[in-house]
């Protein structure tokens, strides 16, 4: 054991040499940590932009504003008595029970806030940017609209606090009525911005960034006053607006088209054609066919509408319905590209297209608003009294806009046969009907009825989700509970409890009481709870 | 080199006096170890003689001089030390027993450092390679289950090549990493890695359950570690082993069926009556009677089947097979050793159609080049292919929309078969399974490269310097494609047909992945008296990087070309690219007290890329002592009760870092998203705000704990067991949690939040019968335990609750402030104040709550395993069995079960009204008892169990997650040496039969499927769900043959 000693003596002797290398050591270290530091600095992602400008969110924000009233016409399509059950599909649940659970639909709320992000982004940006004042201007009216089809879907929504990222990690619900008001004066300050912009030289222009008005400032002012129309005309008696004058550039005239440049390409198509008519590979959506309700007003059971049925059904009049709620063997299934697509031939994926009525093809646009709506709202705001406008005129004009938009082909302008002559047939097919010759009404239910009627008519797969509105506010169309299968279109397995059969409303999503639980409105009913301007 | 020597003392000493008279001679001998392989380097002493020792040659031979009477002890590393009496015979054969007491056993922790258990002052299991592949595992997760207490393991799904998870000392981050680190050969690997290396490559695997053990590997250390360390040769002759296992896979647990109702619902035949068309099985009581199904075919074909219980939903799933076949050489002399070895796999599935098959080889070696230099290598390359479904949850789920009185299995042959082709198959609705199976198709490759060089440089005895270089890559690609199928225009529109073409498709991936690690390091072990010293300062340099590219096409138009080049319209494309590095640096010192006392201090500093820069350093101490108390106190040395008292603590504090995404690169700031609705149009351009929105500053999360613990042994260590008490908290937690998507985003990244997690495991062992020394019967008995209480604290004031995998956005797993870590959370029946289910006055349904509550804990609270194994003349047998309870597991395909009516539930009130039990109602006033109200439709396919709320009732499918589990049997027989020695090629042969969860037992009220699984996948802290995702859980027999040349 004394060899041990000795060894640790030797080691004694190198411990100097030690302390040497030890001291290079830890100094090797540190050159290598700090000669690392640069090598650290590789966080710059290359996989996603961090910064944008509004020419590149407004194109894909207003596309998907298009995919998101898609969405809502689906919904409202099937609410509001467009759309029934097809043979071939079980499992309707909720949807023919109409007793709606906190996951039905609930993807209207959270595409709507997504979508709503954007122009929101677009408005921040542009704030203190004059030169992105229209850009600015057409975030606000989209915001506006936007925020009027969440509100007409679940009357209280979050809205001053909401889309305000961090600040508000749970915004509160604003009352339904307070965000109406409060929206018509956010469309006063979207027309501000393209007044501003008018002003502005070296003004951004939309140009073709603009996939709505293709850069046509006039059309988004007319677009403006039209959306604020729609919702004093939907508010009125309700709230107070605090300014209900509209500027002089009048009313859309012409459809409000969304169209990006969609084609016949994977996710490039035509939403509405894509969820009804064919995908870009296949069928598409096949569990849906016409309800046996709508069919009455084109049939000749409560209207002759032989031109227009024709060119939105398919095998007009022998085309398949269904009353919503019946199931069994006895209920025929959607044909390949559906009912909706009118054409005999071509009926396969690759080619159809080139069609009239509501889903027209692969290429057309999607109606934001149409010219007839806005026809209908004037004709309905004269006859309340709102505007000094005319009231016929305006339901005459609404019922041309309708047909030609009906019979508008893919491109959106040319027709399959004369939309004018089509009209003048229609009033000499139903040269009784109040519905049709607006002459004939004499008082001013009757009035509202043709108006509504009509628009209802007007809307059918176009903007499904205005029709339900429509309905809920005034009762027209009228449906009749306890007659024949057209006579209402109340599931035959509805659970609702009002007198209509029909639901009042949809529910919050589950979202809002897993992440806003506290704000939440508590014990709404698909049945009792309605929106502030329901009858 | 001259390490300090590892000196094993002989624990027998056998007092003999010694004849002085008797003469000095030679005395000459063989040291035999395992297989009667000749060791190289034993120490032959002469007991009470301080010089007379030599040592053995490469063939195991020795000579020494000794006197008749004189007793020889024979040690070596790694084998129990002997001891012979010298008699008048002068020549000794010994062999020696493979074994290491437990206190001097070498373990290598963290950072490749070898270190005796001892001296270690934290907690952790090793794993020996015998004990891991005993039941012949395919993996080696799969051979860890249920042996190390604080580990759980989880297979995400069966399927040919199961997935696991791994998690010790329960979950520390809300939505972050928690799975142990794997570490192969000094390299940090992916945990994919354990599914893909050769269990017969293993050497050993040691567990360091805490943060504290693997405070060296940094912030990836947080969850713990498991160091598996790969086969290297040993010193003396070569060894060769040829091997080859063949396993049986039988689906070993159905989803319990109802075996009295077929087809019939109100839609397609009114409740009551029987109809050919319906799917769900909601028709009137099985007669027996045969009737057709379906609509005709077009030729006027009429398929059928007898209206009564058929055994096709089990018969479904098949029996799989897997082959293994492995190869290994292991040699070695006095200057380098060598381990090479190969293995092929091929695996069928219980999935019809499911194939994969794995190659794998490894060469590991040393090399001696100066007596300062050493090098040291290990590769490992691995091949794996798949072929198998993308398709097994609706496959599955089409399956169990076949009526109860349909056997599916006639069904198989769809491209000859009439019926069973789509066209004609009875089914309107939903797809003949085995068609699904097989036209919605995936081939994956895999192929993995591991590699360590190491170079040690001792410049002086007492220091050495390290220099490591690690690589893991993974190269990897995918081709996933959906084949094209055309109805007949009869076949479309006949009797409700919602059938309609498929577009055959296709993606295409590739991807790398490559992990380097370099470390640097010095170690300097010096004895100062009593004291002994081991410090070791150095430098770890990480870089890991992937790439993937994918590419898809649609609408492929020649029919079995599967390539992006045949598709019509725009391809889909999509790139990604990740990098992240990290810088650490280190120090480790081990004093230790005349071999009794240890205190164990480390610190690191890390600074990472994917944080900012004024954040994205951070430091972490760690400390341990251990005290053997056996060695320490006079009074217990040499107890023949107390053999041995180790008591230890540690404290430490591990930063992790745990921002998403992969390695956590590039999420500091927001995204824009492009992509969307079919942008880009042409030259025109769209990009849309993204969905998360990230809190500047972001840090890492902290986890500190302590844990102090005892190893106890007994009865000359016939006892062993070691206790551990841990308690760890994590703090600054990085969440992306769900927000209400009116704030304009659906999530933000955030720090807030503590979990803990406080626990107890034990191990203990007890050789019961030890007659190894003759080969006679020795038993061993033993087990592991682990209690775990795992909380999440709290979260934030604004953000009570988080989703952690959920289905839609109710059901699911949530992490939850001042609950378990996780929850299940869901919907209930609303209830009164006694919990009795309120049900509707008239109609007697019951309501569901309006928002989700927690419905029970997915923290598994008790683990048990247990395990047995004897020896008898060449026999051994071993067995290992698991217990887990005290938790709760939803079950998310008793929706299914319960909308296809084939769910044992369905049936339990007969089809009948019911009364629905345990409910009250509201009279007006208040609620009374109902024992009158019962619902009207309760059989049919309007009815309570489909369209009401009942599959919205998320409780009614949360189960006990409770299990019993007879892991692992395994039986061999080793044929005597002297027998294997006459045949003149064999050195060995051993033959053995195994099986593995030969015997599974749920919970009474799981009717589901094995709780194990985890529906959202290995990567989620969302444990607790289970899914038609993952097939029928399997028991395996298997029976193998090894031969050693």
């Amino acid at each position: 054991m004394s060899l041990k000693s000795n060894k640790s003596l030797v080691k004694h002797k190198l411990f100097n040499m030690k302390m040497i290398k030890a001291i290079f050591f830890a100094g090797l270290l540190i050159v290598t940590a700090s000669s690392c530091k640069k090598q650290l600095d590789i966080n710059t992602d290359p996989n996603n932009a961090v910064i944008a400008n509004p020419k590149l969110v407004l194109p894909q924000a207003l596309t998907g504003t298009a995919s998101n009233l898609n969405g809502f016409n689906s919904m409202g399509a099937q609410l509001v008595g467009y759309s029934a059950n097809a043979g071939g599909y079980g499992g309707f649940g909720t949807s023919i029970t109409y007793n709606f659970s906190s996951s039905d639909f609930s993807g209207r709320w959270s595409n709507t806030y997504d979508n709503l992000e954007d122009y929101q982004y677009i408005i921040n940006y542009s704030k203190d940017k004059p030169e992105y004042a229209y850009y600015g201007g057409a975030a606000r009216a989209m915001k506006a609209l936007s925020f009027q089809l969440l509100v007409d879907a679940y009357n209280d929504v979050p809205y001053s606090q909401a889309l305000q990222g961090a600040a508000y990690l749970t915004p509160v619900y604003d009352p339904a009525k307070d965000i109406y008001k409060s929206l018509a004066t956010d469309l006063d300050s979207a027309m501000a911005y393209f007044v501003k912009g008018d002003a502005t030289s070296g003004v951004t222009p939309l140009s073709t960034y603009d996939v709505l008005f293709k850069g046509d400032v006039v059309k988004w002012k007319q677009f403006i006053n039209t959306l604020k129309l729609r919702l004093i005309v939907r508010a009125n008696g309700k709230v107070t607006f605090a300014n209900t004058t509209f500027s002089a550039d009048g009313f859309l005239t012409s459809d409000a088209l969304i169209n990006p440049g969609y084609v016949r390409d994977n996710g490039r198509l035509n939403p509405k054609w894509s969820t009804w008519g064919y995908t870009a590979t296949g069928d598409a959506n096949k569990a849906w066919m016409p309800n046996k309700y709508v069919m009455a007003f084109y049939d000749g059971t409560k209207l002759i509408d032989a031109g227009r049925g024709a060119n939105t059904y398919y095998k007009f009049p022998l085309t398949g319905t269904n009353q919503l709620g019946v199931e069994g063997t006895s209920i025929q299934s959607s044909p390949s590209g559906s009912f909706w697509y009118p054409l005999a031939s071509p009926r396969v994926y690759s080619t159809a297209g080139s069609s009239p009525g509501p889903l027209k093809g692969p290429t057309a646009g999607y109606p934001v608003i149409t010219a007839a709506e806005a026809y209908f709202l004037r004709a309905e705001a004269a006859l309340q009294g709102i505007t000094s406008d005319a009231v016929q005129a305006n339901f005459d004009a609404g019922v041309a806009a309708a047909f030609k938009y009906t019979y508008a082909l893919e491109n959106g302008s040319t027709y399959v046969s004369d939309p004018a002559a089509a009209v003048t047939q229609y009033r000499a097919d139903n040269v009784t009907s109040y519905l049709v010759n607006f002459a004939l009404a004499t008082s001013n239910a009757q009035k509202l009825e043709a108006i509504i009627t009509q628009k209802y008519i007007a809307l059918n797969y176009v903007n499904s989700e205005e029709a339900w509105n429509e309905y809920r506010r005034t009762g027209y169309p009228t449906v009749v509970t306890g007659g024949p299968a057209y006579a209402t279109f109340a599931s035959t397995v509805s659970e609702s409890t009002r007198a209509d059969k029909l639901p009042g409303r949809i529910l919050y999503p589950s979202q809002e009481g897993s992440y806003n639980t506290t704000n939440l409105p508590k014990g709404i009913t698909p049945f009792t709870s309605t929106i502030f301007w329901a009858k | 080199m001259k390490l300090r020597k590892i000196v094993l003392f002989s624990a027998m000493l056998i007092g003999w006096s010694v004849t002085s008279l008797a003469q000095s001679k030679i005395v000459s001998g063989k040291v035999t170890g395992a297989n009667d392989q000749p060791i190289s380097g034993a120490t032959i002493k002469v007991e009470g003689s301080a010089s007379a020792a030599t040592s053995t040659n490469d063939k195991g031979e020795f000579k020494i001089s000794a006197k008749e009477g004189n007793v020889l002890q024979i040690s070596s590393v790694g084998f129990k030390s002997t001891s012979v009496r010298v008699t008048a015979a002068g020549n000794y054969n010994v062999n020696l027993e493979v074994y290491v007491n437990i206190m001097d056993e070498v373990v290598v922790t963290a950072g490749g450092i070898k270190t005796k258990r001892k001296e270690i002052g934290t907690g952790g299991t090793v794993i020996k390679a015998d004990n891991l592949i005993a039941a012949k595992p395919v993996t080696v997760a799969g051979g860890l289950q249920g042996k190390v207490a604080g580990l759980q393991i989880n297979a995400t799904n069966g399927g040919v090549n199961p997935s696991f998870r791994l998690v010790l000392r329960g979950q520390r981050s809300l939505t972050g990493n928690n799975q142990a680190l794997v570490v192969l050969d000094n390299v940090i690997v992916p945990n994919e890695v354990l599914g893909n290396l050769n269990p017969e490559d293993v050497e050993s695997v040691n567990v360091l359950n805490g943060a504290g053990a693997a405070a060296l590997y940094g912030s990836s250390a947080s969850n713990g570690a498991l160091i598996v360390t790969t086969k290297k040769g040993v010193k003396g002759a070569s060894v060769v082993n040829f091997q080859n296992t063949n396993t049986w896979e039988k689906p070993g647990f159905f989803p319990k069926f109802q075996r009295g109702f077929g087809a019939g619902g109100s839609a397609y035949g009114y409740w009551g009556n029987f109809s050919y068309l319906e799917n769900q099985s909601y028709g009137p009581a099985f007669d027996n009677v045969n009737r057709p199904i379906g609509a005709p075919l077009e030729n006027g074909k009429q398929d059928s089947a007898v209206y009564g219980y058929s055994e096709g939903h089990t018969k479904f799933w098949e029996t799989g097979m897997t082959n293994q076949t492995d190869f290994s050489i292991s040699s070695g002399d006095d200057n380098s050793t060598l381990y090479m070895s190969g293995q092929y796999v091929t695996v069928t599935g219980t999935t019809p159609g499911d194939k994969y098959n794995r190659t794998n080889f490894r060469m590991n070696g040393t090399r001696k080049v100066s007596n300062k230099i050493n090098l040291s290598y290990s590769s490992s390359y691995t091949q794996n292919r798949y072929d198998i479904t993308t398709q097994t949850g609706s496959m599955y789920g089409n399956m169990l929309n076949m009526p109860n009185n349909v056997d599916v299995t006639k069904y198989k042959d769809w491209r000859n078969n009439e019926f069973a082709n789509p066209i004609g198959f009875y089914n309107p609705w939903y797809l003949n399974p085995y068609f699904t199976a097989d036209n919605w198709r995936s081939n994956v490759r895999n192929d993995y490269f591991v590699a360590n060089l190491e170079v040690k440089y001792t410049p002086i005895q007492g220091l050495d310097i390290v220099a490591r270089q690690g690589i893991t890559t993974r190269n990897t690609s995918n081709k996933d494609w959906v084949g094209q199928f055309l109805y007949t225009a009869y076949a479309k529109t006949t009797d409700q047909s919602s059938k309609s073409d498929i577009a055959a498709s296709v993606n295409d991936g590739t991807s790398y992945t490559t992990n380097l690690l370099t470390d640097f390091f010095a170690q300097y072990q010096r004895k100062i008296s009593d004291f002994s010293l081991n410090v070791i300062g150095g430098t770890q340099w990480r870089q890991d990087q992937a790439k993937s590219i994918g590419i898809s096409a649609n609408g492929l138009v020649i029919p079995g070309l599967y390539n992006v080049s045949n598709g019509v319209g725009t391809p889909g494309a999509g790139e990604s690219n990740y990098m992240a590095r990290q810088l650490g640096v280190y120090a480790d010192a081990r004093v230790g007290y005349k071999g009794f006392a240890f205190l164990h201090v480390t610190g690191r500093k890390d600074w990472v890329s994917i944080l900012a820069k004024d954040n994205n350093s951070f430091f972490y101490p760690a400390a341990d002592v251990s005290f053997i108390a056996t060695d320490a106190i006079g009074a217990l040395k040499n107890n023949k009760v107390l053999s041995y008292l180790k008591l230890r603590a540690g404290w430490s504090k591990v930063g992790q870092v745990n921002l998403g995404g992969v390695y956590g690169a590039y999420q500091l700031l927001p995204t824009f998203n492009s992509g969307a609705y079919g942008f880009p149009y042409g030259t025109m351009a769209g990009y849309s705000v993204g969905n998360t929105l990230v809190a500047p500053n972001l840090q890492p999360e902290i986890t500190k704990g302590i844990e102090v613990g005892f190893d106890l042994n007994l009865f000359r260590d016939k006892f062993t067991s070691n206790v551990t008490y841990f308690d760890t908290k994590t703090d600054n937690q990085t969440v992306t949690t769900s927000i209400s998507s009116s704030t304009g985003f659906t999530g933000l990244r955030t720090n807030t939040g503590q979990t803990s997690s406080k626990g107890l495991e034990l191990t203990a062992h007890y050789t019961v019968i030890d007659n190894r020394r003759n080969k006679g019967l020795t038993l061993t008995v033993g087990g592991n335990y682990t209690y775990l209480d795992n909380n999440v604290n709290f979260i934030s004031d604004q953000l009570p609750r988080l989703a952690l995998a959920t289905y839609g956005s109710t059901a699911g797993s949530y992490a939850v402030a001042n609950r378990a870590f996780p929850v299940i959370m869901g919907y209930d029946y609303k209830r009164d104040a006694g919990g009795h289910v309120i049900v509707n006055p008239t109609t007697g349904i019951p309501t569901k709550s309006d928002t989700i509550s927690v419905l029970g804990s997915a923290v598994v609270k008790d683990k048990i395993g247990l395990d047995l194994s004897a020896e008898y003349k060449g026999f051994r047998l071993s067995v290992v069995m698991e217990y887990r309870g005290g938790y709760s597991a939803y079950q998310s395909m008793g929706t299914e079960l319960d909308w296809s009516g084939t769910g044992w539930r369905t049936a339990i009130y007969d089809r009948k009204s019911f009364v629905f039990p345990n409910s009250v109602y509201w009279d007006g006033a208040k609620y009374v008892t109902n024992t009158n109200v019962s619902i009207a439709n309760g059989n049919g396919n309007n009815g309570f169990w489909t369209d009401g709320i009942n599959r919205d009732v998320t409780s009614n499918y949360v189960t006990s997650g409770a299990f019993w589990k007879l892991r692992e049997v395994s039986l061999s027989y080793s044929l005597p040496s002297a027998l294997c020695a006459k045949t003149k090629v064999f050195k060995g042969i051993t033959v053995s039969a195994q099986g593995r969860n030969l015997l599974i037992l749920m919970a009474k009220d799981n009717y589901y499927t094995d709780p194990e699984y985890q529906d959202a996948g290995s990567g989620s802290n969302g444990v607790g769900l289970t899914g038609i995702n993952q097939s029928p859980p399997s028991k395996f027999y298997g029976a193998s043959i090894k031969f050693t040349f």
